[in-house]
């Protein structure tokens, strides 16, 4: 028997009994309860009839940087990592958004170079970006840009690369960060074996 | 003998609320407190525990239940004060001493629902604590200031509930009245920021922003003034006077019912009467601040908004539709019963235009509720084309939906100023024209929604959100705005032809005054499963992750249950409280109708007193209306 079914049953169960009160007592008190119970019941049933669609998680993605043979596995990262753990979007986006609080970053890895973006991600108070899309004086965003590097978001270097990777590709640039770049994480017992070991949860705040 | 154990019973549940309130209070400080030892945690053990479980129920189960409880409470004790101030300030105006009486009765369910309220907000805290506890230390890193804020909230609302309680006998007359009615504006006023105050932590998890460098405060209140944050306050208080009203219809309801006299029958009817006003004065603008959050949802995040409306939650909002159908339809009943059951006379005068009315609110509801993908055989969906049904179809997309919507609030404020304006001739001289200007107010506003709505299928979706969804909301709060006034304005002129007869009515509408009620909480429980699924495998969405077993939002089916089952348990909590609450008063009835020949004396709670016997008899061909 489906849960759907097993539901259902209870839900009739329900409205019967609310029915049941209603006919044979008297008290008022309780014949409000069957009433109640009865309205519950239905509710609960009409609920049971519509499609039943559950939402489910998609499978958690980590990054094994070992897999990572070229800019475009980078660029590939950078874009979840743009979208998830990086909260960009939360702020940016790419294209003209009414609803974006910060600057637009279509085609910004054509515009900046790497080692500027890179700035801007880990020091951004260090250049104060103004919004011209309107008449008259420029203003300040409304969000202000976080260090991206340190807590709550706390990206670590080969994240940031990759997320540079990412803006480059999409702005139609060749991709300047290598692999190489990365770094491979240390400290191991097992040395061999590192680069299994050092996964990257992508969607992980902290 | 009698009222001395009343006294010591009454002091025992005071004593009993304000444990409850430390006990709440203390929860929330082990809340505070608690990032410290997680932190140690962290410290030693290399991976600290993120979820925990409780076998058979869940957690999350348990947690949603709760939670909703808890909730529900909030909303009940939120919702009362702004329905007993209400109902103070006019009887402070009207001179009408029922209204106080009531005013006072219901605050007198504060003092338990407070206590029964943060009771379950201190269980709840535990559950979080213990079953999410990496999720609470990073809400606590953030909107820790705010936890001091709320705290100190508390304190000032329970101080002022307690002057304005207590000090309602002291400060009946003159000024000291005014101070009082001021003391409740207080209360409501601390009451709205207790609310807010959680409800930026809710919000930020589903539309979080992102937090610069800065201190606590500066990081706290940039979380706190997210997205949504305002559409929901202002969505939750609204709902809140809704909830206060149709409880307060619904204990009335209860209680006319079962009364046994007719100065009860005529107290409870009257009870009713002023809740179910109350409740569809909020509803009617409820609609538009749903709008309002939904559209900032979309602003925020197309995806959350595509999830909602169109994705696996789009169902939701066919039951949405059918509970909210129902109270309309539950309270329009109501106002219709009370035309033609209190007003002797009227029933052939007001039969056509109730007609007319009824066949228009169940063709919107029939519009509304019909879903955009039908659901079909591989057979019928075939013969169809797709899912969508070549003439439904055309029903079922939101164009047509914000036009039965506006259409439905239209008719119920007709209703409600048919049934305003029942039983009494203008005299002014200038009532011709104001009748004409408002028919042709409400004529035109009809049609131009209709028109809009019409209109809406041929631009693009950014422009029938933007221009014409707003317009048709625009156009509605135009008719409200002209004719309220107007109405009251040839009301104060105006002649009683046929006096409204109070206790007449059948007992069917005590079932429709707590239908309307359990309406009301179960679309409170659903669209709180709505908030929270469309978040969907996030705890704080796109920033941190739901890693745990219950990661999936179930289906429509599952959660109804759970609603329906947080609903009865709510409803037993409510009528708990009354019977709390009105213990006392039912011993002193029973005492002094002992000492007293006169039968049928009123239960304090129906805003009856001794002191009001000798006006109840007066009154009752006679009552004031709000």
């Amino acid at each position: 028997m489906s849960e759907v079914v097993k539901l259902q049953l209870i839900g009739l169960c329900v409205v019967g009994l609310g029915v049941v009160i209603l006919l044979f007592i008297k008290g008022q008190f309780l014949r409000v309860i069957g009433f109640v119970a009865i309205v519950l019941g239905l509710f609960s049933l009409v609920a049971l009839a519509v499609p039943q669609m559950a939402s489910l998680p998609p499978a958690e993605e980590s990054i094994n940087i070992a897999d990572i043979k070229t800019p475009t596995d980078m660029a590939t990262i950078g874009q979840k990592i743009f979208f998830s753990k990086g909260q960009c979007a939360l702020c940016h986006s790419i294209g003209p958004s009414e609803s974006a609080r910060c600057p637009d970053l279509k085609g910004i890895g054509a515009k900046l170079s790497r080692e500027f973006i890179f700035e801007s991600l880990t020091e951004p108070q260090a250049y104060l970006y103004l919004d011209y899309r309107h008449e008259g004086i420029p203003k300040e965003y409304p969000a202000r840009m976080p260090y991206i590097n340190k807590n709550p978001i706390g990206l670590s270097k080969n994240e940031i690369l990759s997320v540079i990777a990412f803006l480059q590709q999409m702005s139609g640039e060749p991709i300047s960060v290598n692999p190489s770049e990365l770094d491979l994480p240390r400290a191991t017992p097992a040395p061999v074996k590192a680069a299994d070991a050092g996964t990257v949860a992508v969607a992980q705040a902290r | 003998m009698m009222n001395q154990g009343l006294n010591v019973t009454n002091h025992g549940r005071q004593i009993a609320g304000r444990m409850a309130l430390v006990a709440g209070c203390a929860a929330l400080l082990g809340w505070i407190g608690s990032p410290d030892a997680a932190f140690a945690q962290d410290a030693a053990a290399a991976a600290p525990t993120a979820y925990r479980d409780l076998p058979y129920i869940g957690s999350r189960n348990l947690v949603w239940i709760i939670a909703q409880l808890h909730l529900l409470l909030a909303g009940f004790v939120l919702g009362v004060p702004i329905f007993a101030w209400l109902c103070e300030v006019v009887g402070w105006k009207s001179g009408d001493k029922r209204y106080d009486k009531l005013a006072k009765e219901f605050t007198k369910l504060l003092t338990s629902s407070y206590a029964t309220t943060a009771l379950f907000g201190g269980i709840l805290l535990f559950l979080l604590i213990g079953f999410y506890p990496k999720l609470m230390a990073y809400l606590t890193d953030i909107f820790f200031p705010s936890f001091l804020v709320y705290c100190a909230l508390f304190l000032v609302e329970t101080a002022t509930l307690y002057l304005y309680w207590y000090g309602w006998d002291a400060m009946s007359e003159g000024n000291g009245k005014k101070f009082h009615i001021f003391l409740g504006f207080l209360l409501n006023v601390f009451a709205f920021f207790i609310m807010i105050v959680p409800n930026s932590w809710a919000t930020f998890q589903a539309s979080p922003v992102v937090i610069a460098e800065g201190t606590d405060f500066e990081r706290a209140w940039a979380a706190t003034w997210n997205p949504t944050w305002w559409p929901v306050n202002i969505h939750r208080i609204i709902a809140n006077v809704v909830l206060g009203g149709y409880i307060c219809g619904a204990y009335a309801g209860i209680r006319y019912l079962s009364a046994k006299s007719t100065e009860e029958r005529y107290h409870y009817d009257w009870m009713g009467y002023v809740g179910n006003f109350i409740g569809v004065f909020g509803l009617l603008p409820l609609p538009f601040a749903g709008y309002w959050l939904m559209r900032e949802i979309y602003q925020y995040n197309q995806q959350m908004g595509i999830t909602l409306m169109g994705g696996f939650l789009s169902w939701l909002f066919i039951l949405q539709a059918m509970l909210i159908g129902v109270l309309f339809l539950g309270s329009n009943y109501y106002f219709w019963m009370g035309i033609t059951h209190r007003i002797p006379g009227s029933e052939g005068q007001y039969r056509k235009p109730i007609m007319a009315m009824l066949i228009i609110l169940l063709l919107c509801l029939a519009v509304w509720m019909t879903p955009h993908s039908l659901v079909a055989s591989l057979e019928e969906a075939q013969k169809m084309g797709g899912t969508h049904h070549p003439l439904l179809g055309v029903f079922g997309v939101m164009s047509a939906k914000m036009t039965v919507s506006n259409l439905m609030v239209l008719v119920t404020f007709m209703s409600f100023i048919m049934y305003w304006r029942a039983g009494k001739e203008d005299t002014a001289g200038w009532a011709k024209v104001a009748k004409s200007v408002m028919g042709a107010v409400l004529v035109l506003a009809g049609l131009a929604v209709i028109v809009l709505g019409v209109w809406g299928y041929f631009v693009p979706a950014i422009i029938r959100i933007n221009y014409f969804s707003t317009s048709q909301v625009a156009i509605v709060i135009f008719v409200m705005l002209t004719i309220t006034p107007l109405t009251a304005l040839l009301l104060k002129s105006a002649k009683t032809t046929t006096e409204m007869v109070w206790g007449k009515m059948p007992p069917r509408a005590g079932y429709s005054l707590v239908l309307n009620a359990v309406m009301v909480i179960l679309l409170m429980t659903l669209m709180g499963y709505a908030r929270s699924s469309s978040r969907v495998h996030w705890h704080v969405y796109g920033v941190m992750r739901d890693s745990s077993q219950y990661a999936f939002s179930p289906a429509l089916g599952y959660a109804a249950a759970l609603m329906a089952l947080n609903t009865f348990l709510f409803c037993l909590l409510v009528a708990f409280i009354f019977w709390v609450a009105t213990m006392g008063d039912k011993a002193k009835a029973a005492a002094g109708a002992k000492g007293s020949p006169e039968p049928g004396r009123i239960p304090a709670m129906a805003g009856g007193a001794q002191a009001l016997d000798g006006a109840v008899a007066d009154r009752s061909e006679h009552p004031g209306q709000v």
